[in-house]
């Protein structure tokens, strides 16, 4: 035999029943005429099993038969081949063989006759149903992170709901403090005013003590009701508003002082100054909060000392200090001493105050840019410090 | 241009619309599942001379407005019907003689029975209002049947996939019309067409034949594999004005595989209602 394939060529019996691929010939109604020795060796079907007994669709799965009859079939009427299909062909032993399939219809003087190429594909199958497995696992995913995203939003409405929810209820908390505050300070007033035309009457020493009592109260009264309506529009509302101008620093602390020695009689309030020039803050809150932090300090601070009012004016800042002698603020209470409602560290007073005197201190101090700070040990007593710029 | 005029260009466009042929009936042709309007290519030419043929693509199918398919509307047949009565609208004043093919004849049954007066005579073409066997109704699949042809079309997906045309072989005796119709025919998204085959297959509208009033021709095909004998035998028992004709032929597509002895039988249909 000739190397390089210069000899006599195989007859093309030979060629068709051994080629490389499956070959079969069919009537135009699917019935095998000729079929060669591959397609029988991949099939596991001897070829006189298939010849004129059956007929190609017989060989295939029933979702292939309704493939052939809806796709197969029109494709050859109309266009006369049809390529690259992949059908399952039903092995001799029953199980299947993914094929892939080519054929042509053609007009012979004996007849018209579909030409049918066959391959085996495994391995594509294989391929391809990898492909799928991971088109779906895919869309799968998809699928999830499309729920998820959903349940996002959702969330989030229900997050915008409460909000806008929450946002109500605060407004309608601010509206409903400023009306019974506004509804407390009329009779308040009306009590203030007798009081006033009681003292200038002579009354015997145990009723003058008694009205005294009655003035104070009705004074404490009325602070509680400002610092619980500050309170409310600090906290839940639009927050403590403050007109800055420019102001004597040291005439309203003096003013405050004065003010705040005929509120606590018999108690020493002194008065110091430091540093002069001009400053821009808001007189009435920063008197406001002189009165809370020296209120605070009357409070807390030993009974027999002074408490100490410092008005200082420094180079871009100014400060407002309050000193008192007396038993130290422990130390684990520093930190949320400004928080509303947290009461004084002295147990037996726990009951005087809803403790917000001091949270709105602070908000008069952020609403003028500053901060506030309290330093306290046995030996130097309490400092309460407001510092703001100038 | 009216609103009438709007609508009835948006549904030509939709479903790829096309009317030809000239005469005082109209013949509105539906395909099946599988493949597209190009089926009627040897049937249609053989009425055009003595009626006004109308063709169209179902959506989803050949080149029909894939865009307008909606998986919520096309879940039954249902929608098909609502489409084929909008196309009649946009292409036909009268009644029309409808000619459906397979699941297509069910389509035309349900506007049938919707517009009574849109659809004068039905021809069925391998019509079965239900493929699985259910009892003594034999349909001729069982649902593992259905479940392995989802899986042949699925399979097929690169081939089938209308980015990917195959190589055209052979076709020796018409090369032209190979090359035409390898773009579209028998060619869509896949996805769709896996849709459409499952709302195909499991349909069932055997409630439905009873209530078709107009005159219906079932052409059933000796050996079809999708429409067995039995289903056309249930058809011609159970529709109220039946007429069966049985054409021998391989197959479930007549008006390809036999379209002289189809075009022969709607003729003597047509002729027997006056036409």
């Amino acid at each position: 035999m000739a190397e390089g394939g210069e000899g006599e060529l195989p007859d093309a019996e030979a060629l068709f029943e051994d080629a490389a691929c499956g070959l079969l010939l069919t009537g135009a109604d699917g019935t095998i005429r000729r079929v060669n020795r591959t397609f029988c060796r991949w099939t596991g079907r001897p070829a006189e099993a298939l010849v004129g007994k059956l007929k190609v669709q017989d060989l295939l799965t029933m979702g292939g038969k309704i493939f052939h009859q809806t796709h197969w079939a029109p494709l050859l009427q109309m266009q006369g081949a049809v390529a690259e299909v992949k059908l399952d062909v039903l092995h001799g032993d029953g199980h299947t063989l993914p094929m892939v399939m080519n054929v042509v219809r053609r007009s012979h003087p004996g007849g018209t006759f579909d030409e049918i190429s066959t391959f085996v594909a495994e391995d594509r199958n294989k391929y391809e149903k990898e492909l799928l497995l991971a088109r779906r696992r895919a869309e799968e995913l998809l699928r999830q992170q499309q729920e998820v995203q959903d349940a996002l939003t959702r969330s989030q409405a229900e997050l915008d709901r409460q909000r806008a929810s929450a946002e109500g209820r605060a407004q309608f908390a601010e509206q409903m403090v400023g009306i019974v505050s506004h509804d407390l300070r009329n009779p308040l007033s009306a009590i203030q005013l007798s009081a006033y035309v009681l003292a200038r009457a002579e009354l015997p020493s145990p009723h003058r003590k008694a009205l005294e009592r009655i003035t104070h109260s009705t004074q404490r009264a009325q602070r509680l009701i400002e610092d619980l309506l500050d309170f409310t529009v600090a906290k839940v509302g639009r927050g403590i508003s403050v007109t800055r101008e420019s102001i004597q620093l040291h005439q309203v602390a003096a003013g405050a002082a004065e003010e705040l020695r005929t509120s606590f009689p018999g108690r020493e309030i002194e008065h110091r100054t430091i540093g002069e020039g001009p400053c821009r803050g808001d007189a009435d809150r920063l008197t406001q909060a002189i009165g809370n932090l020296v209120a605070n300090a009357m409070t807390y601070g030993a009974f027999d000392r002074p408490v100490r009012l410092t008005s200082r004016i420094e180079r871009e800042t100014f400060a407002l200090e309050v000193h008192n002698a007396g038993k130290p603020i422990p130390p684990e209470q520093l930190a949320g001493l400004f928080e509303p409602m947290t009461r004084g560290f002295d147990g037996a007073n726990s009951a005087r105050s809803v403790g917000l005197g001091l949270f709105i201190v602070r908000e008069i101090a952020r609403a003028h840019g500053g901060e506030v700070g309290v330093q306290s040990s046995a030996e130097a007593g309490t400092i309460f410090l407001l510092r703001c710029p100038r | 241009m009216n609103e009438n005029d709007r609508r009835a260009m948006n549904v030509r466009q939709r479903n790829n619309v096309e009317v030809a042929g000239d005469g005082p009936a109209t013949l509105v042709f539906a395909h099946g599942f599988g493949c597209d309007k190009n089926m009627w290519r040897l049937l249609a030419p053989h009425f055009a001379p003595r009626y006004r043929t109308v063709l169209f693509d179902q959506v989803g199918s050949g080149l029909s407005d894939l865009k307008a398919y909606d998986r919520k509307k096309y879940g039954s047949l249902h929608g098909y019907a609502s489409d084929l009565l909008e196309v009649m609208d946009a292409t036909a004043a009268g009644p029309v003689i409808f000619v459906g093919h397979s699941v297509s004849a069910m389509i035309g049954l349900l506007a049938g029975i919707a517009a009574p007066e849109r659809i004068a005579a039905h021809v069925m073409v391998g019509p079965s209002p239900c493929y699985i066997n259910d009892g003594d109704y034999v349909g001729g699949f069982t649902r593992a049947d259905i479940d392995g042809l989802l899986d042949t079309l699925e399979s097929n997906y690169l081939g089938w996939s209308s980015s990917m045309a195959p190589a055209i072989m052979g076709a020796a005796d018409q090369p032209e019309l190979a090359i035409e119709l390898t773009n579209s025919f028998c060619r869509t998204d896949p996805e769709i067409a896996k849709h459409f085959a499952r709302v195909t297959f499991l349909s069932d509208h055997r409630a439905d034949v009873a209530r078709l009033e107009a005159p219906a021709l079932v052409l059933q095909c000796s050996e079809d594999l999708i429409a067995p004998r039995s289903v056309g035998e249930f058809m011609v028992r159970t529709l109220p004005r039946p007429t069966l004709r049985i054409l021998e032929n391989n197959g479930h597509c007549p008006h390809l595989s036999a379209p002289t002895a189809s075009a022969a039988a709607i003729d003597e249909f047509l002729a027997g209602l006056g036409h």
